[in-house]
């Protein structure tokens, strides 16, 4: 990167010289002076540009690994609520990085999304973030009922552990009415809706710093319609990819997407993979795999540069998502219970 | 598209028009980079018009989930259920049926998916404090007949099965005995029931695109039932064609969900089943039954709810009425716990049967 400014600014201090005169220093659209007209005087708005940026050191400025690593420690990451799966993650959904969550319809992914949008807002005395969280819709699962009762549950998970002085002033402004005003709602029909937004996005992050997650439920459900058109829903999600890492990255957001999972044939056999393609699964840095086994519901880790894959049992209960049962029962259909704590 | 609307500087307007750009949608499905090779603008500037479009396109401001729990915005969550006449299943589906997004409901053969897609195209018309989805009687005009909005109901397989409907109709006082017998009275239900037989696909797609959008727009429908899906997909693809089928499945589904958001209305689809052979392979499902839905993976991922409709041995008995025991269970719903009901289908429609405790 450094390179690239070293010959930009050897490349403007040529036309300073050889060009010399106030015209060019002027961005004068419309001049009649050819050394003003057409794409000419746009190179060097671009060059001037990027020579304030590195004076500004705002993109081009290096940073050491000690101090990524500070950072990353700083930014902390949102508990799931389930402790294994937690621990699987070194503490949850990790800040300032891209997750995708896959799996079969039914099997947990707007739950784990839900559970995440209320956790992010748990105080921090508590261990949480205690963000905000925008939450982008695209297939109609946010159910506001399902939110209420998971919001419910935390706030009464929280009480019950609150100890000492500056945790119980905590919990005066956790409650499920805060909960709610903390999480914002977009519905987007289509994926012109959905880039759209995004596009809009920094100016919300600008507006509201304590923003901490970012979901999108889910990213599959637009793009599926494309079918049409594969290469351009390729270069289509390629870029969306790129967008959400860069948010992800320069606001110190996580980033949470769903996608679905499709059938792949391969030499007569099928089997299950996420959708939207091989070039969607370099998108997202860690990816999360929800199953079913028989009635067990499982969730691996299945790409992650920085845990080993593991596979974890967790259950859904109508307090939301929660580690499994220590008893493990088998039953046939597994009824959701009201667990007194 | 008049660029003028979006306010950006004429440059930007001027290079847009050169390079023959019709419309913002068009514009957010290019990169800023080919927007920049294509329209010759600087970064800056096509920063801006990126962010023109995007600001033209989105729909609506993002709003807080204490603002929908307040009721004020109807359109994103109304808060409504259309329920299905009777309190038990109703307390199973927590209200009833989901305003927005599409409800599935599979089942074998002579399980009851049709009984139950005939009550709820009854029980919508009802008032919205009776369950139903009709504005009510204190919004209609002093002169003139309630203003109730009744079902469109496609069916693709079987004729649609009349008698029972006024079967339905005349024991409606018995079944809805939560209701002032002057509601039921003034209700005229056949006349709200829209029936649509459609024998393939393309008039399918031609129902839903043309003539559902008209009974939706003008307030006479709030439910759409399609009776069942998978009769024609299964019977007019064969079984290479699966991608065709796929497509056609996924247009279909869209179809579904546009009309669905864009009229706040439940959209029912009654699905068949197919055997599950190989059953411990499946990470799909958790169900340990010996039938799962039909048409698939790529239709489930379009369900919002699905429901199954399974037929038990044995019969339960009312009165003088018995009937084959049917169980209601709720396979997934981003809001609804995994469990079910007993059934029991009688004279005046579907009852749930209290478990014995």
């Amino acid at each position: 990167m450094t390179l690239q400014i070293e010959n930009v600014i050897r490349s403007v201090w040529i036309w300073f010289w050889c060009f010399f005169g106030s015209t060019v220093l002027v961005p004068h659209q419309g001049s009649s002076s050819r050394w003003t007209q057409g794409r000419s005087i746009k190179n060097v708005e671009e060059a001037l540009e990027a020579l304030q940026a590195a004076r500004t050191g705002e993109g081009g400025a290096s940073v050491t690994a000690l101090e990524l690593l500070q950072k990353e420690e700083e930014f902390g990451s949102i508990v799931t609520f389930s402790s294994r799966l937690d621990e699987a993650l070194g503490g949850g959904i990790p800040v300032g990085k891209v997750t995708e969550i896959c799996g079969a319809p039914g099997v947990g992914k707007t739950q784990l999304c839900l559970q995440l949008a209320v956790d992010v807002q748990v105080p921090p005395c508590f261990g949480g973030l205690g963000g905000q969280v925008i939450f982008v819709d695209t297939e109609g699962s946010f159910q506001l009922q399902r939110v209420v009762d998971l919001a419910g549950a935390a706030v009464r998970h929280c009480s019950l552990l609150a100890e000492d002085e500056e945790q119980r002033v905590a919990m005066t402004t956790f409650s499920v009415e805060t909960i709610l005003s903390n999480i914002f709602l977009v519905r987007c029909r289509d994926y012109v809706e959905l880039l759209a937004e995004l596009h809009l996005l920094p100016d919300f992050l600008r507006d509201r710093p304590k923003l901490r997650l970012l979901v999108v439920d889910s990213v599959a459900f637009p793009f599926l319609r494309l079918h049409d058109d594969l290469s351009q829903r390729t270069r289509l999600l390629q870029g969306l990819g790129l967008q959400l890492i860069a948010t992800a990255t320069r606001h110190s957001i996580a980033v949470v997407i769903t996608n679905h999972m499709t059938t792949r044939l391969r030499g007569g056999q099928s089997q299950l993979v996420p959708a939207l393609g091989d070039v969607w699964g370099h998108a997202p840095s860690i990816r999360l795999l929800l199953q079913w086994e028989e009635s067990r519901r499982l969730a691996s880790i299945v790409k992650s540069p920085g845990h080993m894959d593991a596979t974890v049992q967790y259950q859904i209960t109508c307090e939301g998502f929660r580690d499994a049962d220590q008893s493990e029962q088998l039953q046939s259909k597994r009824p959701r219970i009201q667990t007194d704590q | 598209m008049s660029w003028d609307r979006l306010q950006l500087k004429p440059q930007i307007i001027s290079a847009v028009q050169r390079a023959q750009l019709r419309s913002a949608q068009e514009v957010l499905c290019v990169s800023g980079p080919d927007l920049q090779k294509v329209t010759g603008l600087s970064r800056s500037d096509v920063q801006d018009l990126l962010h023109a479009a995007a600001a033209a396109c989105r729909a609506r401001l993002p709003v807080t989930a204490l603002q929908l729990q307040r009721g004020e915005c109807h359109r994103l969550e109304s808060g409504l259920r259309l329920g299905t006449g009777c309190p038990v299943l109703d307390g199973l589906l927590r209200g009833g049926l989901p305003v927005g997004g599409v409800t599935e409901l599979s089942g074998e053969s002579g399980a009851g998916k049709t009984q139950l897609g005939l009550q709820l195209s009854l029980s919508v018309q009802y008032p919205v404090e009776h369950g139903g989805l009709s504005a009510g009687q204190e919004s209609t005009p002093p002169a003139g007949p309630p203003d109730a909005t009744g079902a469109m109901y496609i069916c693709t397989e079987d004729p649609f099965p009349i008698k029972r409907l006024q079967q339905l109709i005349s024991e409606q006082r018995v079944l809805r005995s939560d209701v002032p017998p002057s509601v039921i009275g003034g209700l005229r239900f056949s006349d709200h029931i829209y029936v649509e037989h459609t024998a393939d696909l393309d008039s399918l797609q031609v129902c839903l695109s043309r003539r559902a959008p008209l009974l939706l727009a003008q307030g006479l429908v709030r439910l759409v039932v399609v009776d069942s899906v998978a009769a024609l997909f299964r019977s007019e693809f064969q079984a290479d064609d699966w991608l065709e089928r796929n497509k056609q499945l996924l247009t279909f589904a869209s179809m579904l969900h546009h009309l669905s958001q864009e009229f706040t209305t439940p959209v029912l689809c009654i699905n068949q089943v197919t055997d599950v052979f190989n059953q411990s392979s499946s990470s799909v499902s958790s169900s340990s039954s010996s039938v799962s839905p039909a048409l698939g993976l790529a239709w489930a991922n379009q369900v919002t709810v699905r429901l199954m409709m399974q037929r038990l041995q044995g019969t339960v008995v009312r009165g003088d009425q018995s009937s084959a025991l049917r169980r209601l269970e709720v396979v997934f719903a981003p809001h609804l716990a995994r469990g079910g009901r007993d059934v029991g289908v009688w004279r005046e429609g579907l009852r749930g049967v209290l478990d014995p405790a």
